[in-house]
C-alpha cells in the first residue's frame, strides 16, 4: 500500500505563500527514497506532510490506504506512535534521559516497555551502544547520539521511517555509519525510508531520488539499487 | 508522563527547590497565621462562652418612647401629644414572666444542654466603714456550674459551698480586695433601701476580668430574701450543645414571651466585628503569598516550556498527543505543589506546637502558664492544602496548556 500523495499543495501565511504545488507520488512498501533540493525548495515540508506532522492545504495523503488528512487526533497519534519512526538533524534526545529510556520513550505511550525493552537492547547492541546504554546524551559523541536517535526510531518496529537531514550534523564517518543503518533498515527489514538529504552522494544511496525544485517534483529516479 | 516531568523536576533541582519553596512557605504561613489567630479567637470565644451564658432570657425592660404613654392618659381620637418634659425611664418586667414554662421548654429541647436561673441585684456590700456596690448574683451552684465555669476559678472554697444556703457568699477577687473581706468574714449586704443582711464569705474566684471579678455569688433563694423578691428571677442563662446555634435559638425564642433573649454574639458584637476583620486580613495575607509562590511556579514552568520545546517536538513526533503534553508540565506543578504543601503542613504543625510552649500572655486560671493559645484544627490543614494546590494547580495549568498546544512541526521549523 505504501505512502500516496495526490495533488499535494501547501502554502504558508498570508497572502499565501505557495511552498508545494501539485505533488503527486507514490512510494511503495519497503522502498528507500530520498528527497533531494536546494534550501527552501519544499523537500522538508513534503516529508512533513508525508509523515503526518503536518497537513497539506491541498490534496490528500494516504498512507497504508488510510488517509491521514481525515483521521482523528486519536488515531493519528497511535498511527504515528505505532507505524511511524522520526530521525532529525539533531538528534533531540531528552537530556534527563539516559540512552536507554531515550529509545524507550516512545514504548511508554502505550504501556510497551517490557514487550519492547529486549529489542531496544539489541538495536543498542547492533548500533555499538550496548556499554552506554546507561549514559546521558551529554556524555555521547555528536554520532553516537544520532545513533541512539535512530535507535528511538526503531524501538516500535515502524513500518515507515522518516528522517530529516540524518547525517547533517554529523562528520563523515558517522554519517556514513548512519546511512548504512537506513539502508539496512530499507533493505534487510523491509522498512520504508523517507530521507531528506542536501548530499547527493547519500541521494544515491536510495533506491530512488525525488528532487524538488521550488515546491514542484521535477526528476524522479526509480531502481537505482 | 509522571515519570519524566520527576526526571525534569530532579535534573532542575535549584529551581525545584525554589518553586517548592514558594509553596512550602505559603502553606506554613497560612497553617502558623491561621493557628495563631483562630487560636485567639478561640481563646476569646472560649472566655465569652464560658464565663458567661450563651444566650441570655431576661426580663424585659424597655426605655420609654416620647409617645409610649400617650395612650395611657388620653384618648385614641387625640391627634398628637406633646409632652414637656418628655416620658422618660423604662417600661417592662422586673423579672421572668413565666420562669417555669421556659424551664419546661429548655428541658425538653436537645439542643440545650443547661440551664441556671439567676437573680441579679445591685448591692452594697459593707464590712466596716467600707461600702463597695456591686452585682449579686444568685443561682443554683450545681446549675450555674454547668452553664458557665464560673467554677473553674475558684481560688479559695468550692463553688458549690454556697448551695447550702443559709447566707453564705462567694467573691470576686476584686471585690473581695476592694472591701477589704478575708475568708469566712461576714460582710453586710443590703439591696435598694431594705435592710442590711449578713452574709459569710465561703469562697473566693478570679477570672481575670476585673468586671466578672467585681461580683459575688450567693444563693437563689438567699438573694431572693435579701431582695424581697422571693420566686422572682431576672434571666435565665443558657448553655447550648453547641455555642454556634446560639444567635438561631436567641432569635427563635425571643418570639416565644416578652422576655428579651440575646445571644453571646448579640452581647459582643465589637469582638466579632474584631474576629471578622482578622479573618479578613488572615485571607489577604494567605492569598497574597500563594499568589507569589503560583507566579514563581508560573514563571519557572513557563521557562522550562521555552527550554523543553524540542522534548516536546520529538515527544510529538513519537506519538504523545496534547493531553500527555500538558500531563508532563502540569504534573510537575502538581508534585512541586503536593510536596511543598506537605512539607508546610508538617512545618506548619510543629512551628504551631513551639508557639503553644512559649508565655506570651498573663497567667490565669485557665491559663496557668499564660501560653499562647493555638488552634490546631485539622480543617486549618484541610483548608491551606486546597488552597496550596489549587493555586499551584492554577499556576500549572496556563504553562501546561501552552506547551500543549505546541505542534512538533512549529518547533521544528523555528529551529527547536
Amino acid at each position: 500500500m505504501g505512502i500516496v500523495a495526490k495533488k499535494v499543495g501547501k502554502s504558508f501565511g498570508s497572502p499565501a505563500s505557495r511552498v508545494l504545488s501539485d505533488i503527486s507520488l507514490e512510494i511503495a512498501d519497503g522502498e528507500f527514497v530520498s528527497l533531494t533540493g536546494r534550501s527552501g525548495a519544499g523537500k522538508s515540508t513534503l516529508l512533513y506532510i508525508l509523515s503526518t506532522l503536518d497537513d497539506p492545504t491541498e490534496g490528500i495523503v494516504e498512507i497504508s490506504g488510510l488517509n491521514i488528512t481525515k483521521m482523528n487526533s486519536e488515531d493519528l497519534h497511535h498511527f504515528r506512535n505505532q507505524k511511524m519512526g522520526f530521525v532529525f538533524q539533531f538528534n533531540y534526545l531528552i537530556a534527563e534521559l539516559t540512552a536507554i529510556q531515550n529509545v524507550m520513550m516512545p514504548t511508554l505511550k502505550f504501556q510497551e516497555q517490557t514487550k519492547r525493552r529486549p529489542h531496544a537492547e539489541e538495536l543498542m547492541e547492533k548500533f555499538g551502544l550496548k556499554e552506554k546504554m546507561d549514559r546521558y546524551p551529554r556524555q555521547l559523541s555528536g554520532g553516537e547520539q544520532q545513533r541512539v536517535a535512530i535507535a528511538r526510531a526503531l524501538v516500535m518496529e515502524p513500518h515507515y521511517l522518516f528522517a530529516d537531514e540524518p547525517t547533517g550534523s554529523l562528520d563523515a564517518a558517522n554519517a556514513q555509519t548512519v546511512m548504512s543503518i537506513l539502508t539496512d533498515c530499507s533493505v534487510k527489514q523491509g522498512m520504508t525510508v523517507v530521507m531528506v538529504t542536501h548530499d547527493s552522494g547519500f541521494a544515491k544511496m536510495a533506491q530512488r531520488e525525488i528532487e524538488i525544485v521550488d515546491g514542484k517534483m521535477i526528476v524522479d529516479v526509480e531502481g537505482k539499487k | 508522563m509522571i515519570f519524566l516531568a520527576i526526571r525534569y523536576l530532579l535534573e532542575r533541582r535549584r529551581q525545584t527547590v525554589l518553586t517548592l519553596l514558594g509553596v512550602f512557605f505559603g502553606t506554613t504561613a497560612f497553617v502558623s497565621v491561621s493557628g495563631f489567630f483562630l487560636g485567639f479567637q478561640g481563646y476569646m470565644v472560649q472566655q465569652l462562652v464560658n464565663n458567661s451564658a450563651q444566650v441570655h432570657i431576661e426580663a424585659r425592660q424597655d426605655y420609654l418612647g416620647p409617645h409610649d404613654l400617650d395612650s395611657s392618659f388620653f384618648a385614641s381620637d387625640v391627634g398628637h401629644v406633646f409632652w414637656t418634659p418628655q416620658p422618660a425611664g423604662v417600661k417592662g418586667y422586673l423579672g421572668v414572666q413565666s420562669p417555669e414554662a421556659w424551664y419546661r421548654r429548655l428541658d425538653a429541647d436537645p439542643r440545650v444542654s443547661a440551664y441556671s436561673p439567676i437573680l441579679t441585684a445591685a448591692a452594697l456590700f459593707n464590712l466596716g466603714s467600707v461600702s463597695v456596690a456591686a452585682n449579686l448574683i444568685g443561682c443554683n451552684p450545681a446549675q450555674q456550674a454547668k452553664v458557665t465555669s464560673v467554677a473553674n476559678y475558684m481560688i479559695t472554697g468550692r463553688f458549690t459551698d454556697i448551695s447550702t444556703g443559709g447566707n453564705r457568699l462567694i467573691l470576686g477577687d476584686e471585690l473581695m480586695k476592694r472591701i477589704g473581706a478575708g475568708m469566712q468574714q461576714t460582710v453586710l449586704v443590703s439591696v435598694g433601701r431594705n435592710e442590711a443582711v449578713p452574709f459569710k464569705i465561703v469562697g473566693r474566684f478570679s477570672t481575670g476580668s476585673r468586671g466578672v471579678d467585681l461580683q459575688a455569688y450567693g444563693a437563689l433563694a438567699d438573694v431572693q430574701k435579701v431582695n424581697f423578691t422571693p420566686n422572682r428571677v431576672n434571666e435565665i442563662a443558657v448553655r447550648l450543645q453547641d455555642y454556634r446555634d446560639a444567635d438561631l435559638l436567641a432569635r427563635s425564642w425571643s418570639r416565644l414571651g416578652p422576655e428579651r433573649v440575646e445571644s453571646w454574639g448579640d452581647l459582643s458584637q465589637n469582638i466579632k466585628s474584631v474576629f471578622s476583620i482578622q479573618t479578613t486580613l488572615r485571607y489577604f495575607m494567605i492569598t497574597t503569598v500563594f499568589i507569589v509562590a503560583g507566579f514563581g511556579i508560573y514563571n519557572i514552568l513557563n521557562m522550562t516550556v521555552s527550554q523543553k520545546r524540542q522534548d516536546i517536538a520529538i515527544l510529538r513526533a513519537m506519538g504523545y498527543d496534547t493531553f500527555d503534553i500538558v500531563m508532563l508540565f502540569f504534573a510537575q506543578g502538581l508534585i512541586v505543589g503536593v510536596f511543598g504543601t506537605l512539607f508546610g503542613l508538617v512545618c506548619g504543625y510543629l512551628f504551631c506546637r513551639y508557639l503553644q510552649t512559649i508565655s506570651f500572655m498573663q497567667a490565669s486560671p485557665s491559663n496557668p502558664e499564660g501560653h499562647l493559645h493555638i488552634a490546631l484544627d485539622p480543617f486549618i490543614y484541610l483548608q491551606a492544602s486546597f488552597l496550596a494546590v489549587f493555586s499551584t494547580a492554577v499556576a500549572s495549568i496556563l504553562p501546561a496548556r501552552a506547551a500543549g498546544k505546541l505542534t512538533p512541526i512549529d518547533i521544528i521549523r523555528q529551529g527547536g
